[in-house]
């Protein structure tokens, strides 16, 4: 058995697809990882895959091409997907490398996606569900603050990696402001340019006592954002269980109206 | 009554919010629109609720009355013109100011305003208009606006406040004519199906014309919707459902909402509740709206005048199911999409899924589950490649306990509130039916 250690992005994943492809080992004896595993298996052969822009272009160009724009963005949304590695659960990139392949065979991109009998495919459907619903509550529960510049500014602690989604809908609605997204668990960074587009930045150099400097508005806006949080409530539905369900506690932290009560 | 004018704009936001609650419809979803370079704002069809409030209800958008200062007095209602509370009202500026300011940092999908009657529905219907003008035209807000039509205001002004809205609506306040006589004495059916047919009749026209003319402005591009107050008086969820049924059939609209009767102003002519508002019954009322939407059910399939409320302990799908049982079981590897959509815990979703998939290959009962059909609902019901999942009968009986037994027909968040919502009208269901 080999198996191929690919870095976490989809670049890296694809270029594990690309290398097993090309490797000539046989389908069948091949295993692709998404992170260094934490016990070594006997009898396997470990390879690790440096990640190479050239090699994963050609891999999308193949999806995009015979599979179409559907399939390419359910193998995207499944890379992305920052979900912890369980023992029982096949790996991301086991499964994207795995459901290619049965496209590759079959040749219908479109009829192995509603197949989720396969574990392969069954897999890809779940972490793209989960990325999918982390991007749409971030869509919901982001909040932007006012910094004494005038630039707004967030800050996210999501599971995945949806920082691009994001900065992709805040610069259609939000075009004429200068805005920040900081990604605080992949030290990532959107930064976006009134009337410009976006940019995906590394973190490393984020001043972080800077995107606290809040201008004096911004408290007053707060202020009246709470009062009216406060008063939208009726008192006798209170329901602090389906308000969890509803919001769970995880994003509460990054909200002005919740992180109060934590 | 007097306006103050030294109000400031937190203390207006806290009463006018207050005012405003009781009002159901939070919903920013039907339009989609992406947005441009001049404007802010752009609209998902699906919608987004921004937080939830701790009774557990989406904020989506900036629910705010315009004014509380109203001249009517419905029964119902905490801001009628006898009742004390604190009285305010807004400038427009001052609700486009929350509004852009609140929006930019994301803290809403846009505004819904409605309004007490101030002076006279057309005064109020003006001033909504002016604020919905401002925020379009000076302020460029491209996000959601859900407006209230004023019963009784000119036709011209409705229009006119249409065009700039994503979504209008006019409450039906109560499911009947009677009731609306008894409670809201200054209201009544016509000045409310008025302006309903009016805007209904303006979205046909205006879809013409946008087929003419791509460019044309849109008239309620969201459509329009309306609430009921359930439990105030005392209709049956036969005629609740019916009159909904009516206002998707005839007015064409988008939601109705419901509302559970909260009795605010401990007036002598509204039911005491000491069980708190019904909210069981809330619950089942909008699964047979779904139902009616969503599944193709008609309201005389779910429920009828000898029978005129729902089961309490089963939702209204599996009601129906285990009263139809010779349409049962069905074959999931055969059977059309309408007939999956009537197989309780299978939803809309699933079954388009179910749909697609069987074209591959035939479904078994594990692929049922990773398609994300409820089985513990749904194995009575089906069968894959004629094999039911277990040895089950198709037995009223049986069926009706085992599903009792599963503790999410009632949803738990009304379950663990120790059942303290379930009312006296809903105790004598209860022993109606059993």
């Amino acid at each position: 058995m080999y198996i191929f250690i690919c870095e976490d992005s989809l670049e890296g994943i694809l270029t594990g697809v690309y290398d097993a492809c090309a490797s000539g080992l046989g389908h069948r004896n091949i295993h692709l990882v998404s992170c260094e595993p934490e016990n070594y298996e006997l009898f396997c052969e470990y390879i690790t895959v440096s990640p190479s822009e050239e090699k994963a272009k050609k891999v999308i160009n193949t999806i995009l091409c015979r599979f179409g724009r559907a399939f390419y963005e359910s193998i995207y949304q499944a890379a992305m997907s920052g979900e912890k590695q369980e023992r029982k659960k096949m790996d991301k990139a086991d499964a994207i490398y795995e459901t290619v392949l049965l496209a590759l065979s079959w040749g219908d991109g479109q009829k192995v996606l509603l197949s989720l009998g396969e574990p392969c495919v069954y897999r890809v459907f779940e972490l793209c569900r989960a990325t999918n619903r982390e991007a749409c509550h971030h869509l919901q529960f982001l909040r932007f603050s006012e910094l004494g510049n005038g630039v707004l500014s967030a800050t996210i602690h999501p599971k995945d990696h949806i920082l691009p989604f994001l900065a992709e809908h805040f610069s259609d609605r939000l075009p004429q402001e200068n805005f920040l997204i900081y990604d605080e668990t992949h030290q990532l960074a959107a930064v976006h340019k009134a009337l410009k587009g976006y940019l995906l930045v590394g973190a490393q150099d984020l001043d972080l006592v800077k995107i606290k400097q809040y201008s004096k508005d911004e408290l007053e806006y707060r202020k009246l954002w709470l009062a009216f949080f406060d008063h939208i409530a009726i008192d006798s539905r209170r329901n602090p269980s389906l308000q969890m369900q509803m919001i769970p506690k995880r994003y509460w932290a990054d909200t002005p109206e919740l992180s109060r009560f934590l | 009554m007097k306006v103050q004018q030294s109000m400031t704009l937190m203390e207006k936001l806290s009463i006018l919010a207050d005012a405003a609650k009781y009002d159901v419809a939070c919903t920013s979803s039907g339009a989609e629109r992406s947005g441009d370079k001049k404007n802010m704002g752009n609209c998902v069809a699906a919608g987004l609720c921004h937080t939830f409030a701790a009774d557990g209800r989406c904020v989506s958008l900036l629910k705010i009355l315009f004014t509380n200062e109203c001249i009517f007095n419905c029964a119902y209602c905490q801001n009628n013109c006898n009742s004390d509370v604190p009285r305010a009202s807004f400038t427009p500026d001052e609700v486009c100011a929350l509004t852009m300011e609140f929006y930019r940092r994301n803290y809403i999908e846009g505004l819904f305003l409605s309004s007490g009657i101030l002076i006279s529905p057309n005064y109020t219907m003006d001033l909504i208009y002016q604020t919905l003008y401002r925020l379009r035209n000076t302020h460029h807000f491209g996000g959601y606006i859900h407006v209230k039509a004023i019963p009784g205001a000119d036709p011209l002004l409705i229009e006119k406040a249409g065009f700039l809205a994503d979504r209008m609506s006019i409450n039906l306040e109560l499911p009947t004519a009677e009731g609306l006589k008894k409670l809201a004495p200054y209201k009544s059916r016509n000045t409310i199906l008025k302006p309903m047919r009016q805007i209904q009749s303006g979205i046909a026209e205006n879809r013409n014309e946008i087929a003419v003319y791509r460019k044309a402005p849109r008239f309620v591009p969201a459509g329009q919707s309306t609430q009921m107050i359930i439990g105030a008086t005392p209709e049956s969820d036969f005629q609740i459902m019916s009159v909904a049924e009516a206002l998707y059939q005839n007015f064409n609209l988008k939601r109705v909402f419901y509302s559970a009767f909260i009795n605010v102003n401990q007036n002598a002519q509204l039911p005491v509740l000491p069980g708190g508002p019904p909210l069981l019954r809330e619950h089942r009322l909008y699964q047979a709206d779904w139902l009616l939407r969503y599944y193709h059910f008609t309201v005389d399939e779910l429920l009828s005048r000898e029978r005129p409320d729902f089961n309490i302990y089963l939702d209204p799908k599996c009601d129906w199911a285990i009263r139809h049982l010779e349409f049962f079981p069905v074959e999931i590897n055969r059977a059309a999409y309408h007939t999956l959509l009537r197989v309780p815990g299978i939803g809309y979703k699933s079954a388009e899924r179910i749909v697609k998939a069987r074209r591959t290959s035939r479904l078994d009962f594990a692929d049922l589950k990773k398609i994300g059909v409820v089985l513990k609902r749904a194995l009575y019901f089906i069968t894959c490649s004629g094999r039911m999942m277990y040895n089950t009968k198709l037995d009223e009986d049986y069926i009706c306990s085992s599903l009792m037994a599963d503790r999410t027909q009632i949803p738990r968040d009304i379950r663990e509130g120790g059942y303290r919502q379930m009312t006296l009208s809903d105790m004598d269901m209860a022993i109606a039916q059993s």
